[in-house]
């Protein structure tokens, strides 16, 4: 059987995690990190980077880079616009249509972005099932997490990225719930919790009541557009305002501001100064230094973390609750690291909020569970989740009649009936929307749809009944038929901001041809880290404050210097094209450290046994 | 009677599960949410105990388990899951779940019907006096007066109509309890108290609508107030870079 994960899709760093023997743990490379950078970056040959390698391009191909794409992912144009002026990548698109990001000189979708996430994802977790010696290592089935908020468009965008990716999308679940998942595990007790969960773009707030292992989510609110991304621009545009001079926001300069600003973002977590510092360059001659106080800070982000209390009433309110009901409030995403958003959670909610897991884990550990739960078929936990946005139909004037209300749970269906408006009318169009606003004007445009094939009768005798069907995923189907012959109906569905089934096929089929290439991208990926863990572990060694020792005691005449040599070879190699050459040096490295390397390793040994009796060995 | 997809065995319409290979049952023409959730059709009922239920059935028939199972599984537990949440919602409030009762007691619908427009004759008089008093109150918000005078003629004006409320709600408690307790009585005795039962939705939606007026009424009323001091306010201080 092959295996089943669960995704954290972050908009800034992606994870996965697997259940091992009934306990959710996220997978880690070879040097511990669970966080993959959700960065993509294609080199001049058309490779794809994905992940760190992808964020050290930022600063170095910023025009190549995508980071972010999350915030992209079934929208369109006109709700982007406002944001691509700072952005290294062009940002396109016809309006009312899907977005276009341009990189180098391709054009591609957010689906097909985050799919190359996916596939790095899919990758890291059968190369660690490989290396456990696993007999079938094959990821080929996964549930994703996306933001509780998110819309119909942008679910199904994160479902046809999973497609992409090859993945089997066994469910989509939300953020919010799927963290209240991995904080049940440990004490299924009961009782009505607040997720907060402040990630790098988006904000969700769920309330949930747990019993019996049921996780019931009661109403969830949010934004999905507010999140450390916005934090990080605040803080480059202050920048960039005493940086004076347009010459200075080229892409690889603003890339630089914003790494030092995130730095100085996550020093002021627990320190109360901090420095934006950026190296001089061409672009910025003498550098740039500054100082920033956390209260310098916080009064910058104020108006942005404020922003998430709205929601946060407007959820409690939903589910007929004050904050004095609740019994637990939960932080999730990586900026309720920032001391400001714990004081205002603690202050709206009236209680200390819970941290114990890590929030950038967290996620990724109830996707996991999920996925569990699906394929084991165990009952013990179940998530009973929402829609977040109400689902309506445009009415004559343009007025939004709702079929499905806001935080309804999921599965959930809804009917209405239809009728001709003149004689033999044979079909009739229906434009489906998402949103709490009355006006069509208003809401979010989810699909066109065409009703064809109703027989031919006077006005207002056929009976029409169209089927809402929102499934566990959060997604719409939509189903018709005439009452009075029992006719099932043809429906197109044009969805506004998404990709036809059409063009997912195509942009699959584009994607097998450009395994071959991907997979030679990604052996010359493995040999670079392979060679950066020899470097790095080398200079460890070379650090070791008894090493003045082991050298004059141990080491022959040159050996150092041959050492020294070996990487210096290496790294004048590592960042180049050529495969062979970097496992060539490598190779010559790992040689030139062999002795050395015994050297230590006996003095560690017997500085570890010192002083201890055999028979405790 | 159901008839199941898997074995061709018939089945009770109130049946979940076959009773011959208890696969899960397509959902039929269902239309009865005390049924489904195996409760009598009374009004007065335990909030915990159809919690439960909810959680019961939600763990038998949710999507999460039929993953591996047939299609017409598949389907059939995604149309009974979302018939039960339909049917968790509509019982859970104690008004949606009067309308059920209505509905399926073949009453016609008192959701929205022209009982919104036309004034119920009880109500007469409080619409009269409170129309009045809030067209004085617009036009004293317009000609500038002082609003929190208006606020306190406001409030004043909507106690009236609160007590009315609190009074529907009293009486639809009593019509509730009547109704279950009326489980042998004749057609005509229970056909009374759905009329009764009816009637009091239909008002009490009117009363919604009016309040829903005096609430917008008060917040165009408060805006305006903090519009007033904010000007008095000294200008908050901006950033300093």
């Amino acid at each position: 059987m092959s295996k089943v994960v669960g995704i954290d899709l972050g908009t800034t760093n992606s994870l996965v995690g697997y259940v091992d023997d009934g306990r959710p743990v996220v997978i880690r490379d070879d040097s511990g990190d669970a966080l993959v950078p959700s960065v993509v970056s294609v080199g001049n040959d058309g490779t794809i980077y994905v992940g760190r390698e992808a964020q050290r391009r930022l600063l170095t191909a910023p025009s190549r880079s995508v980071y972010s794409v999350k915030r992209f992912m079934g929208r369109g144009i006109e709700d982007v616009e406002n944001e691509a002026a700072l952005l290294p990548f062009g940002v396109s698109g016809e309006p009312g249509g899907v977005v276009r990001i341009g990189v180098a000189e391709q054009e591609f979708t957010p689906p097909e972005i985050s799919a190359f996430i996916l596939r790095e994802l899919k990758h890291r977790a059968e190369e660690y099932f490989r290396q456990r010696g696993e007999f079938d290592f094959e990821v080929d089935r996964a549930v994703i997490t996306v933001p509780a908020y998110f819309n119909d468009a942008q679910r199904t965008a994160t479902r046809d990225a999973g497609r992409l990716a090859g993945l089997e999308v066994l469910r989509i679940i939300n953020e919010p719930t799927a963290a209240s998942l991995a904080y049940g595990l440990d004490k299924r007790n009961r009782g009505t919790i607040a997720v907060y969960d402040l990630g790098g773009g988006t904000f969700d707030i769920s309330i949930l009541k747990v019993e019996d292992g049921v996780f019931q989510v009661l109403s969830t609110n949010g934004d999905t557009h507010l999140g450390g991304d916005d934090i990080d621009r605040l803080l480059v545009e202050q920048v960039l305002s005493e940086i004076a001079g347009p010459k200075e926001q080229d892409a690889a300069t603003v890339e630089a501001i914003r790494r030092a600003v995130i730095h100085a973002k996550w020093d002021l977590s627990d320190g109360d100064e901090a420095e934006i510092r950026i190296e001089p360059s061409p672009t910025v001659h003498a550098g740039y230094r500054r100082r920033i106080t956390r209260a310098e800070f916080e009064d910058v982000i104020r108006p942005l973390v404020d922003r998430t209390l709205e929601p946060c009433r407007q959820a409690l309110a939903d589910a007929a609750l004050q904050p004095s009901d609740l019994d637990e409030v939960v932080l999730v995403g990586g900026s309720t690291r920032i001391p400001l958003v714990r004081r205002v959670v603690e202050e709206l909610f009236g209680r200390r909020p819970h941290s114990e897991l890590n929030p950038d884990e967290v996620v990724a550990l109830g996707a996991a569970v999920q996925a569990d739960i699906l394929v084991s078929g165990r009952r013990e936990m179940l998530l009973l989740d929402v829609t977040p946005l109400s689902l309506g139909i445009e009415t004559m004037g343009g007025v939004v009649s709702k079929i499905i209300l806001r935080n309804s749970t999921i599965p959930a269906s809804g009917r209405e009936m239809f009728t001709s408006g003149v004689d033999n009318q044979t079909g009739v169009d229906i434009h489906v929307l998402q949103g709490e606003r009355e006006l069509a004007a208003d809401c979010r445009s989810l699909a066109h749809l065409h009703l064809g094939g109703i027989p031919p009768m006077p006005a207002g005798l056929p009976r029409i009944e169209v089927r809402f069907q929102i499934d566990a995923n959060g997604i719409l189907s939509v189903g018709a038929r005439e009452l009075r012959t029992g006719i099932e109906q043809i429906i197109e569905v044009k969805p506004s901001y998404g990709l036809t089934d059409q063009e997912v096929e195509r942009m699959l089929i584009e994607s097998f041809e450009h395994a071959e290439a991907d997979f030679e991208a990604r052996l010359l990926i493995d040999t670079r880290n392979d060679a950066e863990s020899v470097i790095h572990a080398t200079e460890k060694v070379l650090r070791r404050p008894d090493f003045a020792a082991i050298a004059a005691e141990q080491l022959e005449p040159g050996e150092r210097e041959r050492i020294d040599a070996a990487i210096a070879e290496l790294k004048a190699v590592i960042a180049g094209p050529d495969r062979s050459v970097i496992q060539e040096k490598t190779h010559a490295l790992n040689h030139a450290t062999q002795h050395l390397a015994e050297v230590t390793m006996n003095r560690t040994v017997r500085e570890a046994l010192a002083g201890r009796n055999v028979k405790d060995v | 009677m159901l008839e199941c997809r898997n074995c061709g065995a018939g089945a009770p319409l109130d049946e979940h599960f076959c009773p011959q290979c208890s696969r899960i049952l397509a959902l039929g023409r269902h239309g009865d949410y005390f049924a489904f959730l195996g409760l009598p059709r009374k009004l007065l009922i335990d909030p915990g105990d159809l919690e439960r239920r909810f959680r019961d059935l939600s763990r038998k028939f949710h999507p999460d388990y039929y993953y591996n199972a047939s299609p017409a599984e598949r389907l059939a537990s995604l149309e009974r899951s979302s018939y039960l949440n339909d049917a968790y919602r509509a019982l859970k409030n104690p008004i949606s779940r009067v309308e059920h009762l209505l509905a399926i007691e073949g009453l016609p619908s008192a959701r929205s019907e022209e009982g919104t427009a036309k004034v119920p004759p009880s109500l007469l008089e409080e619409v009269f006096a409170l129309n009045e008093e809030l067209d004085e109150i617009r036009e004293g918000r317009e000609s500038g007066e002082d609003p929190e005078v208006l606020l306190l003629r406001l409030a004043k004006a909507r106690e009236p109509i609160d007590a009315k409320r609190d009074e529907h709600e009293r009486q639809l408690q009593e019509l509730s309890a009547r109704w279950d307790s009326q489980e042998r009585a004749s057609a005509q005795e229970k056909r009374a108290t759905l009329d009764a039962l009816r009637e009091r939705i239909l008002e009490r939606n009117y009363i919604n609508n009016l309040l829903a007026t005096i609430e917008s009424e008060d917040s165009s009323l408060k805006s305006q107030g903090s519009r007033h001091e904010r000007a008095l306010s000294p200008k908050p201080g901006g950033l300093e870079p």
